[in-house]
C-alpha cells in the first residue's frame, strides 16, 4: 500500500481559556456539594483551564459541526494543496448536534469543501482514531490522494443544570451521583484535525503514519461511559427510545452523560495489555519512542498505568510524554488531533523522531495506538 | 519503582517479556472471571449470603492444599535453584494455615465448621490441585512461578475489593471476610517477592515461556474451579 503522511494539522478552541474557578459560571451551578465534588475531580485530573463553546447564560453561536468545520477551514488554509484535491472527510465525535444526519455532513457543510466522500464515526475518544484510520486507509489504498480526519466535541451544553433539573438523577439534597457529576468537571469543547496525503509536504515537517491499531473489548465490559440511556433497578441500561416518549426518558435521566469511574479503573490493565501485545508483536519498541502522546482523561490514570508498565519494560520515561490536557482540557474525540497539532507547532520535532499515540476509550472499552515517524519534505 | 530486583542486563529483556506474557494472561483471566455467574452477581451488587458460603466452602478445599504443593515444588528444586527454593519454603510457611481463616469465615457467615472440613473438592479444584502436584513433582519446576503469579494476583487485585463488596452487600463483619481481606492487604508484598523470584529464575527464553504457560494453565483451571462451585 501507498505510504501516507500527515501534512497539516489545525485546531479550533472556542473563546478564551476558562480557569477552574470560573467553570461553574459556564456549566452552571447545581449545589455547593456538587462544586465540592468538582474540586475533588479537578485535583485528580489536574486540568487547570479549558475552553467552552457555551456562554454563561447557556446560549451559543457554536455547534459541534461548526467547531469541526472551523478546524477544517484552518487546516485547508495551512495546507499545500487546493481543497479540490481532497477527496475524503472523516469526522469523529461523541455526540453529534443532531441524531440524524451524521456529523460529517454537518462538517462538510461548514468546511467550504466541494462534493466529497464522507464517513461519520461516532464513539467516544477513540472515534478520533477510527476517523484517522479511515482517512489513512483511503489514501493508502489509492482511493483518494488526500483526506481529512477531524474530531470535535461540544459537551458543555449537556452539563447545564437544565439537563439535570427534575430528573430522577438529582438527589433530594440537590447533588448528583458521582458517575453523573464526574464528567461535568472533566470534559470541555473544541475541535482539531489532520490532513493526510500520499506524499510528505514539500515544505516543513510531515508525519509518516506507520500503523494504526484499534481494538474493542466490549466482549467483556458493559457500557461504562454512557449517554442516551437510563440505568434500571436490575442494572440494565434502557435506551431513551424505549421509554414512554422523550419526556419520560428525560425524567429518567436518559439524556445525561455518565461515567462509571470504578469500571474505568478495571479497564486500565486491558489498555496496557494492548500495549504489551504490540511490544510482543514487534510494533512498539518503547526505547525508540521519542514522543508519547497519551490521551488520558485523569491525572491519576497516568500514575496507575506507569506503575503497571514499569515491570514489563513498557515504560516510556516522563520526559518523552507530550501533553496539553492541563491547559486545554479533555476534548474527547478532538484530543489526539489537538496533541498532534500542538506537537507539530512546538518546534521540538526533528526528522527521524518516532511518535506513539495512545487513545483509550472508556465507553465500552476500546484501546487504540498509532505510530508515526517525523519526515522532512523534499522542497527542491 | 526501583525495587531491589536482582536483574542483570543479561536477563532483563527476558524478565520483561515474561512480565508482559503474565500481565496479558492476567488480563484475559480477570476479564473472563466477570462472566462467571457468582462473580457477576458480586460485581452487580446482588450476591446472596449462600453464594458467599458456597465460595468459601469451595475455596477451602483447594486452599488447604496450597502450601503442600508449594512445599513439594520446593523439594523438587535442585541445587541450581537454592535461592528460589528458600523463597518457596518461606512462601509455604506464610500460607500453610490460610485455610483456617476460610473455615472461620464460613462459620461467621452462618455455616457449620464440620461441614466445610468434611467437604470435597469440586471438579475444577480437582483439576487445579492435580496439575499443581503434577507440576511440582517434576525436576526444577520453575514454571510454577507462573501459577503463583495468578494466585497471588487474585489476592493482590481482587481479594480487597471483593471483601469490601461482600461486607457491604451482605452486612457482614470483619470476622466473616478475613481470608479475602488478609490477602487483599498482604499479597502486594508477595508480588514483590515474586518479582525477585522471577529475576532469579529466568535464565533463558524456554524458562520464561514455561512460566507464562503455567500461568495460562492455572488461570484456566482456577476459572474452572469457580465455574464448578458446588458441582462436586
Amino acid at each position: 500500500m501507498q505510504p501516507v503522511y500527515v501534512t497539516a494539522t489545525a485546531q479550533c478552541l472556542p473563546g478564551a481559556p476558562i480557569a477552574n474557578d470560573r467553570m461553574a459560571d459556564y456549566i452552571g451551578r447545581l449545589s455547593p456539594e456538587a462544586e465540592r465534588f468538582g474540586r475533588l475531580t479537578l485535583r485528580q485530573n489536574g486540568i487547570r483551564s479549558r475552553h467552552y463553546a457555551i456562554r454563561p447564560d447557556g446560549s451559543s453561536d457554536w455547534t459541534v459541526a461548526k467547531l469541526a468545520g472551523t478546524a477544517v477551514r484552518d487546516l485547508i488554509a495551512g495546507a499545500e494543496i487546493d481543497r479540490e484535491a481532497i477527496g475524503f472527510l472523516a469526522s469523529a465525535t461523541t455526540q453529534n448536534d443532531l441524531m440524524v444526519p451524521g456529523l460529517a455532513s454537518g462538517v462538510h457543510a461548514e468546511s467550504g469543501l466541494p462534493p466529497i466522500e464522507l464517513a461519520s464515526l461516532q464513539s467516544v475518544c477513540a472515534s478520533s482514531m477510527m476517523a484517522m484510520k479511515a482517512a489513512a486507509l483511503q489514501v493508502a489504498a489509492g482511493e483518494h490522494r488526500a483526506a481529512i480526519a477531524v474530531g470535535a466535541e461540544f459537551s458543555s451544553r449537556y452539563f447545564r443544570p437544565g439537563f439535570y433539573r427534575d430528573t430522577a438523577t438529582v438527589k433530594l439534597d440537590g447533588t448528583l451521583p458521582g458517575d453523573a457529576e464526574f464528567l461535568r468537571w472533566t470534559l470541555s469543547d473544541g475541535a482539531a484535525g489532520l490532513l493526510i496525503e500520499d506524499r510528505p509536504a514539500a515544505h516543513g515537517l510531515s508525519l509518516r503514519i506507520d500503523w494504526i491499531s484499534l481494538r474493542s473489548f466490549a466482549d467483556r465490559f458493559v457500557p461504562c461511559m454512557t449517554g442516551g440511556g437510563a440505568h434500571q433497578p436490575d442494572g440494565s441500561l434502557k435506551p431513551w427510545s424505549l421509554h414512554d416518549g422523550a419526556a419520560d426518558a428525560a425524567r429518567a435521566g436518559a439524556f445525561q452523560l455518565r461515567q462509571d469511574v470504578d469500571a474505568l479503573y478495571r479497564m486500565l490493565p486491558v489498555w496496557l495489555g494492548e500495549f504489551m501485545r504490540l511490544v510482543d508483536e514487534g510494533k512498539i519498541d518503547p526505547a525508540s519512542v521519542d514522543w508519547f502522546l497519551c490521551h488520558f482523561s485523569a491525572h491519576s490514570l497516568r500514575q496507575e498505568m506507569a506503575r503497571l508498565a514499569e515491570r514489563a519494560g513498557c515504560m516510556i520515561p516522563d520526559e518523552r510524554w507530550f501533553t496539553n490536557i492541563y491547559d486545554k482540557g479533555n476534548v474527547g474525540a478532538a484530543a489526539i488531533f489537538l496533541l498532534l497539532d500542538d506537537l507539530m507547532r512546538s518546534g521540538r520535532l526533528t526528522p527521524g523522531q518516532r511518535i506513539l499515540c495512545a487513545v483509550p476509550e472508556s465507553g465500552q472499552c476500546i484501546m487504540a495506538y498509532a505510530a508515526m515517524t517525523v519526515v522532512e519534505g523534499d522542497s527542491q | 519503582m526501583n525495587a531491589p530486583v536482582a536483574m542483570t542486563t543479561d536477563n532483563r529483556a527476558l524478565v520483561e517479556a515474561a512480565h508482559r506474557g503474565l500481565a496479558q494472561t492476567w488480563i484475559e483471566f480477570e476479564s473472563a472471571l466477570t462472566q462467571i455467574p457468582l462473580v457477576a452477581r458480586l460485581l452487580a451488587g446482588k450476591l446472596r449470603l449462600e453464594d458467599y458460603r458456597r465460595l468459601l466452602f469451595n475455596l477451602r478445599q483447594q486452599v488447604v492444599e496450597g502450601s503442600r504443593w508449594i512445599s513439594r515444588a520446593a523439594s523438587s528444586l535442585g541445587p541450581n535453584h537454592e535461592e528460589l527454593r528458600s523463597l518457596f519454603v518461606r512462601h509455604a510457611v506464610s500460607e500453610h494455615r490460610d485455610y483456617r481463616l476460610l473455615e472461620d469465615n464460613y462459620v461467621a457467615a452462618g455455616g457449620d465448621a464440620d461441614d466445610i472440613r468434611a467437604g470435597r473438592m469440586n471438579i475444577g479444584s480437582e483439576a487445579l490441585s492435580a496439575f499443581m502436584y503434577h507440576a511440582a513433582s517434576r525436576p526444577d519446576p520453575v514454571g510454577l512461578l507462573g501459577a503463583m503469579y495468578v494466585i497471588e494476583g487474585l489476592g493482590e487485585r481482587l481479594a480487597g475489593p471483593w471483601s469490601q463488596a461482600i461486607r457491604e452487600q451482605l452486612g457482614l463483619g470483619d470476622e466473616a471476610v478475613s481470608f479475602l481481606a488478609y490477602h487483599g492487604a498482604n499479597d502486594g508484598d508477595h508480588l514483590d517477592m515474586f518479582d525477585r523470584a522471577l529475576a532469579l529464575a529466568i535464565a533463558d527464553r524456554a524458562t520464561a515461556d514455561e512460566i507464562v504457560r503455567h500461568a495460562r494453565i492455572v488461570a484456566r483451571l482456577y476459572r474452572l474451579q469457580l465455574e464448578e462451585i458446588d458441582h462436586g
